[in-house]
């Protein structure tokens, strides 16, 4: 802006000062975990308002990772997360293509259906996936969840991923065909290709959604051995004592990689949304 | 860097399909279709039918039954479950707190999202640091949330309850979830820092979409701020807020995980919301049956109200265009 009268500086002044307070305010809670996590047990404990501790320990982490072992529960929710992820892509990379490019009419429809399928509760499908896994002796299997995982991760994948497939154009494909190349090849090594980025970004979106599930963990899984993070450190919640320290350097353990991963991906979630609302 | 895509409306040159809603209009739509496509989209559309359609119909026969969580058997009750919860206090009870605690979300994460994103839509400096740091509540996982929030509220060694008595704002520490004058707010507060990103950066993203010289014009025009902002500026991002307030409704009005970290619902039932109450009855109470049959209400309110909503999105819609 060029002319800048004391009105407009003025109001520059206020949109900096609110969005700088709600930042604050918005990472708080990230920082005092973290800060939480480094101090020794007796700080935490002696002066609740002190920011920064007088030295910083890792005895939190320790106590996480060997009296704990919650490493195990890391790699379980890595295995699931993973697995349901692999999955996901491959069956919606698969749909989005076929709906775009061969039921092209049909789409519109399909993400009005699969956004309702977004309106079934977890709570809802819970009740008749526990007697299923009963019935399939899955409980306490990792299968359990991959399979209830599913339910919500392939629905969302696919609409997004119909937003990136219709982007690749179709004279692209076309010239292909007339090369000679099959439908599957097509996929494969045209349209795949161009979409990459935007099957990442919904890879990364669905491996953390699993990695955060809470419901169905703690519905299908009792055995330590098998917990995915989230149970295990609910049901630290049991223990006589809650240890704070220990409990916030978890906490760090899982928020940190989110906070990274969702820093990377958030624009692609946004254009994905505001795409199908511009339909 | 904007993230503007400008979407050309294609023109249609066919004019709306006949319609064959029957059967065997399917039938032979199946069989002419592309059998190549078909295998693109089949194992898809097997797994949601599998793993959504057929569970949904299998929970709306269990809410006719009295399947209980500890035998495998089971008898028909046909309506008894709901009639039994339409006349049960803490059913109501769940039902009111769940429509205050998704009304409070959404309005609360639209205003605030909406007012961070028209600010961050006009400041130059520093708007990447501010992006980065305002999505931040999203990413926390619910169990995150749960504690990490538990831990700043304690009302011993948190770290808010501590300033508020310091500061002399009150007298000793209490921590607000445990208080039930206090404990609704808290939450949805805490649910507002949560949700207010996602409508931040969807609406940031369609105010870069509006044509700057629409408000050129108007300024010629001598139209003031305000009605800048509500004819060309909410008019070009109603749908969007539209949709947003949609999936966020039912995703809030569904949110098991966030109240049960926080609070578990209590104390006592101040914050026993639907999905929760369903998890005390088929959980705590081992009765499957009627936890079905809330969770059954749950979807019948919920279609209700998309209903409602998505008759206003094509309204809009066809008043756009």
């Amino acid at each position: 802006m060029s002319t800048r009268n004391p009105a407009t500086l003025a109001a520059t002044t206020a949109r900096h000062v609110f969005l700088i307070i709600v930042s604050i305010a918005f990472v708080f809670p990230l920082v005092w975990i973290l800060v939480s996590s480094f101090t020794p047990s007796g700080e935490l404990t002696a002066d609740p308002l002190s920011v920064l501790p007088s030295e910083a320990t890792i005895e939190h982490y320790r106590t996480v990772i060997v009296d704990l072992g919650f490493l195990t529960n890391l790699r379980n929710s890595v295995l699931i997360s993973l697995a349901s992820t692999a999955i996901t892509i491959v069956l919606a990379t698969l749909a989005a293509h076929g709906v775009v490019r061969f039921f092209p009419r049909v789409g519109r429809r399909l993400t009005r259906i699969l956004i309702a399928t977004y309106m079934f509760p977890p709570i809802l499908l819970a009740v008749p996936y526990a007697t299923i896994m009963i019935q399939l002796n899955l409980i306490n299997t990792y299968a359990s969840l991959i399979l209830a995982y599913l339910s919500f991760t392939l629905p969302y994948a696919i609409w997004m991923l119909v937003g990136f497939y219709r982007t690749v154009p179709l004279e692209i494909e076309e010239s292909a065909a007339v090369d000679g190349a099959t439908k599957l090849r097509i996929f494969l090594k045209i349209s795949t290709p161009i979409v990459a980025p935007g099957i990442a970004a919904t890879a990364v979106y669905t491996f953390i959604n699993c990695f955060n599930e809470f419901l169905y963990a703690l519905l299908f899984i009792s055995s330590t051995e098998r917990m995915p993070v989230a149970v295990a450190l609910y049901s630290i919640t049991g223990a006589e004592v809650l240890d704070w320290g220990a409990m916030m350097a978890a906490s760090a353990l899982v928020v940190v990689p989110s906070v990274v991963f969702f820093m990377a991906i958030q624009k692609y979630i946004a254009g994905g949304l505001t795409e199908g609302a511009g339909k | 860097m904007t993230a503007s895509i400008a979407h050309t409306r294609k023109p249609r040159a066919d004019g709306p399909a006949p319609r064959r809603r029957t059967l065997k209009g399917l039938w032979s739509r199946l069989a002419k279709a592309d059998k190549v496509g078909l295998a693109f989209v089949l194992p898809s559309m097997v797994a949601v039918v599998g793993l959504l359609i057929y569970p949904v119909l299998s929970s709306v026969y269990y809410s006719l039954t009295d399947q209980s969580l500890l035998r495998r058997d089971h008898e028909l009750v046909w309506l008894d479950n709901f009639q039994t919860l339409i006349t049960n206090a803490d059913f109501w009870s769940a039902f009111v707190t769940s429509i205050r605690w998704t009304a409070g979300s959404i309005v609360g994460q639209l205003l605030l999202g909406l007012l961070l994103a028209l600010c961050l839509d006009k400041v130059r400096r520093f708007s990447g640091l501010y992006r980065v740091l305002l999505i931040v509540p999203w990413a926390f996982p619910p169990i995150v949330i749960g504690f990490g929030w538990q831990w700043i509220l304690d009302d011993v060694y948190g770290f808010l309850p501590n300033l508020l008595t310091s500061l002399g704002i009150t007298a000793e520490n209490v921590s607000p979830l445990a208080n039930p004058d206090t404990v609704f707010w808290t939450v949805l507060a805490i649910n507002i820092w949560f949700g207010a990103p996602l409508f931040m950066v969807n609406i940031l993203a369609a105010l870069k979409t509006i044509p700057r010289e629409q408000y050129e014009a108007a300024l010629m025009d001598g139209a003031n701020a305000w009605q800048q902002f509500s004819f060309i500026t909410l008019r070009h991002i109603r749908n969007v807020i539209g949709l947003l307030v949609i999936l966020r409704i039912i995703w809030v009005f569904n949110n098991f995980e966030l109240l049960f970290l926080l609070t578990g619902g209590g104390p006592g039932d101040m914050t026993t919301t639907l999905p929760i109450f369903a998890y005390r009855t088929g959980w705590g109470l081992h009765q499957l049956g009627m936890a079905s049959a809330i969770t059954v209400l749950l979807l019948v309110f919920l279609l209700l109200m998309a209903r409602i909503a998505f008759a206003a999105l094509n309204y809009w819609e066809r008043e756009d265009s």
